[in-house]
């Protein structure tokens, strides 16, 4: 009977457990859940003008706002939203974040569940996804009524969130890729800077002179022959006067350019001077701070400009500093419009609300106080200057290697449905050369062959 | 009303105590997986509505390269993985149930690793310890041999996710203890008296009165290794890399829901492995009879 | 003689000593080093190959602890003991009741329910999680704990069932003979003989429900999207972003924290486990 009472123990843990040390905690938030809820249903009274937003009378609305980032951008961009909720009372903000992968697991969840905050970051990556499958707003009538002011936004800015003429999303930022490397270690090691112009020859000789005069030691740069399809061989891609898809949605590029792209990475990788098939994988996903050149096992790093002060607070000697993408003799520039944007939902109730929010995200100086260049170059042109002084070297640094390669940017076409299964294939296919289970000929062959399928 | 009074006599406690389970089972279970099935047969991207499709997504499953890859990457997960899990956790649940000093911290050091579940440390410490530089290329460079990268190459990547599989045996090894002393002492008293030796005791005794525990530690294990995902989630960054080598069925599962936004063609890969593991299990219930003794 | 025998008893026992401990050492190194990594500055955790740290900080943990927008992370250690003791209770009661029918009782369709709830388990979660996101959502109850705790009042982790199921056969059917002598019915049987003989299936159902909800972050990850009710789970992810900064340093610490009360736990419930039927003996 001894059991019994030990039993009768174990339930009164349990119970201790759930009652004792947390039911107050526990509580608490699911009162302040049902308050929201019957806020919401509140709803329904006059239809306040959206242009006297502040005013006591108008209706209170609940909208919710989701982003990915990291703990110090959480912190940002919390602080904003709590600006917001003091600037517009009667409107409250439900936030959500979590990391990159995360964020996407649960918003395609959320979509299909019919349940979709209302505010969400969007990326040129997804956007085809969700606009072309109908989840988001046209953005266009929220600027027409006048809720969402983009009039400081440069046209092409505004020509980056549109897919097929429909604005689909604003940017919050603006940014450009290109190569990074650390002053100290090319100084280290005799090596001359990088020019800002230079060609795809000169990224091969500065690797392999990294190579050569690190005695072997450190690569020149890490394998980016396959991976994501953009940016690195979708600028070559439209220096070659192509693009990875066409408008109606087929396949951009040559059998040609492809050949031509993988064969330039593989003569590096048989030189030895980017790290072979095996160490590529190992490091692929790993996280920045263990990264290939975060480590200091090469010397040249293609990220977003965004990311330089990233990168420059894991070093504690020598200057993270920025050229563009190699260039191809005689071609075209391959400079596009990149960014972190913000869409509305289209399932939103509350879309003039959501307008307002994201346009006091994008134009309102207490808002890009905060943001800063958090997710690139406020697209906001006199937001721009206005957070000029506010920056450290490395996001100064940052913005004008944005604003030089602004110049060169031209409209790219979104990409269609499908474009993530290409994207796998041509990951595939590169790294089948890479680990030499195929030659590149058949590698191009068989990708061509499949994109095929897949787009049509 | 007779007919009712005697099926009530006959079946009204059982389904009283099964209650909660039947209604979680037409609620919760019955509705999403019937949902799922429906969509199996469908073209569904998540965000608008299912098209009817019939047949078509298992059709062209059985036309897809890399389905039969995840498959073949699978299987030779289970096979190899939960057998040597299970072997290790016996032993190390028989080591454990002795009277030695300290065994209660032993037995929660042992549980250690398993507390770790999917975390991401596991893949920081996992490209420690069999990356190129890692830490096993570095004893094996210390005798004078040379390493090679264990977790990036085609050939050796699943079986580092093996290791991971039988270094996590906390569960099967804390099923196995909990077995273990439901074997009545009485019985091995019995037997020192009658002279048996440690191993006859062991075959004689323990493994036959603790094989309901090894049956259901088989069972669960394989079904659950039939659907791992965290381990490669994690290690392989969700890739499956490399060259698709630890590509497991629910990862390329995951890939084609969540990345591709096929949710239909998810499906019916879902229903396919269903039905694979419906028939291993049923397998291991048929022989069951054979090896596995009830005190009842 | 005697002498001799517990002599050689004691080389024996020392010899497994040393086997257990060196395995020991494998099986916690990680968590050593992840201890240790807590408490080494930023910079140093990667960069550094010593083990030791060589400057202590306790930054990473002050940082950590203080959560994000006044949240703190004892908040959500809140949260995740309220959630976990639910699903533990929901767990023992309704597992152990379904697995006391599945065992014992004897009623029609035994049989095909018991394959029925096998087959529940074998379906990858990913394929489900849209309907019954859909279903949750009707119901509006995304953004509380009744998504994670119900499904456990209503039995639907098959696991715990047939492992109790086991133990329950496993328990002499002239025990049964015994109550039902004295009068009792099933119920009585349940309450009196099943419950604290199995008690060791029910101990074990309960630390693996503590640990694997503790740990289980997608089903959380998306239903709870507020920060006030987030869990310990969901506070670590809060730490990593695969697209920017990882904050490696209060990651490490507050999964240092995180892990102490799942290792407390299992210290404290495998002493049932140990004693579970040998003390009590089998005849009752």
């Amino acid at each position: 009977m001894n059991q019994r009472i030990r039993l009768i123990g174990l339930f009164a843990f349990c119970i201790i457990l759930v009652f004792g040390i947390a039911g107050c905690g526990g509580n608490n938030n699911h009162e302040s859940g049902t308050n929201n809820v019957s806020n919401n249903d509140n709803s329904n009274g006059n239809a306040a003008s959206p242009d006297n937003d502040a005013a006591s009378g108008a209706e209170e609305a609940e909208i919710r706002f989701t982003w990915w980032g990291d703990t110090k951008r959480n912190e940002v961009y919390n602080a904003i939203v709590d600006r917001f909720e003091e600037e517009y009372p009667h409107i409250t903000v439900k936030r959500e974040f979590g990391g990159w992968g995360d964020y996407w697991d649960r918003l395609a969840t959320q979509t299909a569940g019919d349940n979709a905050p209302d505010v969400v970051s969007m990326h040129q990556f997804y956007v085809s996804d969700y606009a072309r499958r109908d989840a988001l707003l046209d953005m266009q009538t929220v600027v027409d009524t006048g809720e969402l002011d983009l009039s400081q936004f440069p046209e092409s800015a505004i020509d980056s969130g549109r897919i097929n003429d429909t604005l689909y999303m604003v940017p919050k930022g603006v940014t450009m890729p290109g190569w990074a490397y650390n002053t100290a270690l090319f100084d280290e090691l005799g090596v001359d800077y990088p020019d800002m112009n230079w060609t795809y020859e000169d990224f091969q000789a500065t690797s392999a002179e990294i190579y050569e005069n690190s005695g072997g030691e450190i690569w020149g740069s890490s394998d980016m022959s396959g991976g994501q399809l953009q940016p690195n061989f979708r600028y070559f891609a439209r220096q070659s006067g192509e693009d990875l898809f066409t408008e109606d949605g087929q396949l951009g590029f040559s059998a040609d350019t492809l050949t031509a792209w993988w064969t330039m990475w593989d003569e590096l990788r048989q030189q030895g001077v980017i790290p072979d098939a095996a160490t590529g994988t190992e490091y692929e996903n790993a996280p920045l701070e263990q990264n290939l050149f975060v480590t200091g096992q090469t010397a040249l790093h293609q990220i977003p400009a965004n990311q330089i002060y990233l990168y420059q607070q894991q070093f504690e000697t020598g200057e993270i500093h920025m050229v563009r993408m190699p260039q191809l003799p005689g071609g075209d520039n391959g400079e596009y419009i990149e960014g972190a944007y913000l869409s509305i939902t289209k399932a939103s109730e509350h879309p003039k609300e959501a307008a307002l929010f994201i346009d006091f995200f994008v134009n309102s100086e207490q808002s890009l106080e905060l943001f800063k260049v958090e997710q690139g170059s406020p697209a906001n042109k006199e937001m721009g200057e206005f957070v000029k002084p506010l920056l450290d070297p490395a996001q100064a640094r940052a913005v004008t290697f944005i604003q030089e390669t602004l110049d060169y940017a031209s409209p790219a076409v979104y990409a269609p449905i499908g474009v993530a299964e290409v994207e796998t294939a041509f990951k595939d296919n590169a790294t089948a050369i890479a680990y030499g289970e195929k030659s590149i000929k058949q590698a191009v062959a068989d990708f061509m062959s499949n994109a095929d399928d897949i787009l049509n | 009303m007779q007919t009712w009074k005697r099926m009530w006599a006959r079946n009204g406690v059982g389904y009283l105590f099964l209650a909660p389970w039947l209604l979680g089972l037409f609620t919760l279970s019955a509705i999403p997986m019937g949902a799922s099935l429906y969509l199996s047969f469908t073209e569904y991207d998540m965000f608008t509505s299912p098209e009817w499709s019939g047949l078509d997504n298992y059709v062209s499953m059985f036309g897809d390269d890399k389905w039969r890859n995840s498959l073949q990457v699978t299987l030779t997960y289970v096979f190899l993985g939960v057998p040597l899990q299970l072997l290790f956790a016996l032993f190390i649940a028989l080591l454990l149930n002795r009277g030695i000093r300290g065994v209660r911290i032993y037995r929660a050091i042992y549980y250690v690793p398993s507390l770790f579940g999917g975390s991401v440390a596991i893949a920081l410490l996992w490209r420690q310890l069999f990356g190129r530089e890692g830490l096993v290329n570095t004893m094996l460079g210390a005798i004078g041999i040379e390493g090679k990268n264990w977790i990036a190459s085609p050939d050796t990547a699943i079986y580092t996710l093996i290791i991971l599989l039988i270094w996590q045996f906390g569960a099967p090894m804390v099923i196995f203890l909990a077995g273990l002393k439901q074997v009545p002492t009485e019985l091995y008293e019995a037997s020192t008296i009658d002279g048996a030796g440690k191993w006859r005791q062991f075959r004689s005794i323990t493994l036959p009165l603790i094989t309901p525990v090894l049956f259901f530690n088989l069972v669960m294990q394989i079904i659950s290794a039939f659907q791992a995902f965290t381990p490669a989630y994690i290690i392989s960054g969700g890739s499956g890399g490399p060259l698709d080598s630890t590509l497991f069925y629910t990862l390329y599962l995951y890939q084609k829901g969540f990345t591709h936004f096929q949710m239909g063609y998810a499906s019916a890969l879902a229903w396919f492995l269903l039905v694979a593991i419906a028939f291993f299990t049923a397998l291991i219930f048929a022989t069951s009879k054979k090896w596995v003794y009830y005190q009842e | 003689m005697k002498a001799v025998k517990i002599g050689s008893g004691r080389l024996r026992l020392s010899w497994i000593h040393i086997i257990i401990s060196l395995a020991g050492l494998i099986m916690i190194y990680p968590l050593l080093w992840l201890v240790s990594s807590s408490f080494k500055p930023a910079l140093e955790i990667f960069n550094s190959t010593s083990f030791w740290p060589k400057t202590v900080t306790l930054e990473h943990y002050l940082q950590g602890w203080a959560g994000l927008s006044g949240v703190s992370f004892g908040q959500f250690f809140g949260n995740t003991f309220f959630l976990v003791g639910m699903c533990m209770l929901g767990n023992v009661i309704a597992c152990s009741m379904a697995a006391y029918a599945f065992a014992r009782l004897d009623f029609s369709l035994r049989n095909i329910w018991f394959a029925i709830m096998l087959v529940t388990m074998m379906l990858p979660f990913h394929v489900t999680v849209i309907p019954q996101y859909i279903l949750f959502n009707k119901l509006d109850w995304v953004n509380t704990y009744w998504p994670l705790i119900l499904p456990k009042f209503l039995a639907v982790e098959g696991f715990f069932i047939f492992l109790i199921v086991q133990f329950i056969r496993s328990i002499p059917r002239d025990l049964d003979e015994a109550v039902k002598m004295d009068g009792g019915g099933p119920i009585k049987l349940y309450l009196y003989l099943i419950v604290p003989l199995s008690l060791p299936a029910l101990i074990t159902t309960m630390i693996f429900t503590f640990i694997w909800t503790w740990n289980d972050f997608f089903g959380q990850l998306l239903y709870i999207s507020e920060i006030e009710l987030y869990t310990v789970a969901l506070g670590l992810r809060m730490f990593l972003d695969a697209m920017g900064q990882n904050n490696w340093g209060a990651l490490f610490a507050m999964s240092t924290l995180s892990l102490i009360p799942l290792f407390v736990v299992f210290i404290f419930f495998q002493r049932y486990l140990i004693e579970g039927i040998t003390t009590g003996g089998l005849k009752g």
